[in-house]
């Protein structure tokens, strides 16, 4: 019989269904993006971007041109403009605001052909640091209320250049989605004076069922109440709400934990289309008790239609547990070792 | 020029040529890859949803051909800016009735501003 979940933070429900369970193999993968050529982020083709706002390079290097390892630069055409006024009004009953907002690309590396998943950790950590410092940098700027960062990488996941890149929106208004989790976890904490986030983790190691690996500052699980197969989100362990308060050593196991989740999905699903985003707290929040930073790894493999438009749900095949299993069976021990003598697949 | 109305490209010839320019058009990207082979054109514009091949795949290629010659992508649609090929191009113009926007990013491009 199918099962309905609930996300304990969201109040959101998914479906799974047990009936249509897939196995990592039954599930369609188209990566191709873009279509070879001209790449306009590669080193060389500097000037066919807009002018950096951040780049790690050997110090002797000019600016804007080659020789960086990160480079971050805003959108050539972008989504929200930088400058103006906010300029809100009502219509009516109706809200509205100019379109303003910082709208950036972070260039993740200068070989076209490497992805993110292949890279070592520490370029990953050069990528990590450098949303800190650009979150850092845009929270000066009292128009902007949250920065979003996310990554679509392959063609399904919306990706539309092959070279590895991510993007960074500041925006002057809070999404829905980060409204949502923030009085989600403003309730249970309420209720429990704990962060819902941290209750997760505990109750996840203690259970093992969903612990994908883990280090000594981080875990990776698949999440109780999964959109897709093969959700996964990255938490630290130690309580926090703001990614930038990420120090170095968190950098490091932050780049060492997603090298090994992303390993991992890779090896269930080769190739596999996938976004991630992060999920932090307000710009100048100050620190909040009851809410905790993460990231979430959303593979495209399931596609969003009239019922899950309509209704909110969404229709997972696999369950959260099994996916762990895959995962945590596809290479070797993990690095904290998640136990993965609770069953066998086939 | 490279474009599959060819409603705009008769409106386009007419407004350029008028203005002292020589056009060249194409009616689909692979014709107009040929000709920017054969061609040499100082400048190119080119529409982005067009049959077989489209816009930014044909600016991919005329790039990694002669990446020191304008191109100017001019789309009916903002959306296509969401695709990060695009950024191979010079400019990106939206279509319209009025010519004087891409005539000026025109003149810019070939620096007779």
């Amino acid at each position: 019989m199918p099962e309905l979940r609930k996300d304990p933070v969201l109040g959101r429900w998914i479906i799974i269904s047990k009936e249509r369970r897939k196995r990592p193999t039954d599930f369609p993968v188209e990566i191709s993006t873009g279509s070879g050529g001209f790449c306009p982020l590669c080193p060389g083709n500097e000037s066919f971007t807009p002018s950096e706002v951040l780049a790690y390079r050997d110090g002797h290097q000019p600016r804007n041109g080659p020789g960086w390892e990160v480079r971050v630069v805003p959108n050539k055409f972008p989504a929200l403009v930088i400058e103006g006024d906010l300029s809100k009004e009502g219509v009516g009953l109706y809200d509205r605001m100019n379109g303003i907002g910082a709208h950036e690309v972070v260039i993740e590396g200068p070989d076209h052909e490497v992805t993110f998943a292949d890279f070592s950790s520490a370029k990953k950590v050069l990528v990590f640091k450098a949303y800190k410092e650009r979150i850092i940098d845009l929270e000066k700027d009292s128009r902007f209320k949250y920065v979003m960062v996310f990554k679509n990488h392959g063609k399904a996941a919306g990706a539309s250049l092959e070279h590895s890149h991510s993007q960074l929106i500041a925006l002057p208004i809070l999404p829905r989605m980060i409204v949502s989790e923030l009085d989600g976890a403003r309730s249970h904490f309420k209720y429990k004076e704990r962060c819902i986030f941290c209750d997760i983790i505990r109750q996840e190691i203690r259970q093992d069922e969903r612990v994908v690996c883990q280090n000594d500052r981080f875990i990776t699980i698949t999440p109780f109440a999964p959109r897709t197969p093969f959700e996964m989100w990255v938490l630290p362990k130690r309580h926090a709400s703001a990614y930038y308060s990420l120090d170095d050593a968190d950098l490091h196991g932050l780049a060492e934990i997603f090298s090994e989740s992303l390993q991992r999905l890779n090896r269930c699903i080769p190739n596999v289309p996938y976004n991630f985003v992060l999920h932090t707290d307000p710009l100048r929040s100050g620190g909040l008790e009851y809410y905790h930073w993460h990231f979430e790894i959303v593979p495209k493999l399931t596609s969003i239609a009239g019922f899950e438009w309509g209704s909110g749900f969404y229709i997972n095949p696999l369950p959260p547990e099994e996916a762990a299993l895959y995962l945590r069976e596809s290479f070797g021990p993990t690095s904290e070792g998640a136990q993965s003598e609770k069953g066998t697949l086939g | 020029m490279v474009d599959d109305e060819e409603s705009i490209q008769m409106v386009y010839r007419e407004e350029f040529e008028d203005d002292g320019y020589e056009v060249i058009s194409a009616l689909n990207g692979e014709s107009g890859l040929e000709k920017f082979k054969q061609e040499k054109p100082d400048l190119v514009i080119l529409d982005i949803q067009m049959p077989g091949m489209n816009g930014v795949e044909v600016l991919r290629q005329m790039k990694m051909i002669d990446a020191a010659v304008p191109v100017i992508l001019s789309s009916a649609y903002q959306e296509f800016k969401r695709d990060l090929g695009t950024w191979a191009s010079d400019e990106y113009v939206v279509k319209s009735g009025n010519l004087e926007e891409l005539k000026k990013t025109v003149r810019r491009l070939l620096k007779e501003d």
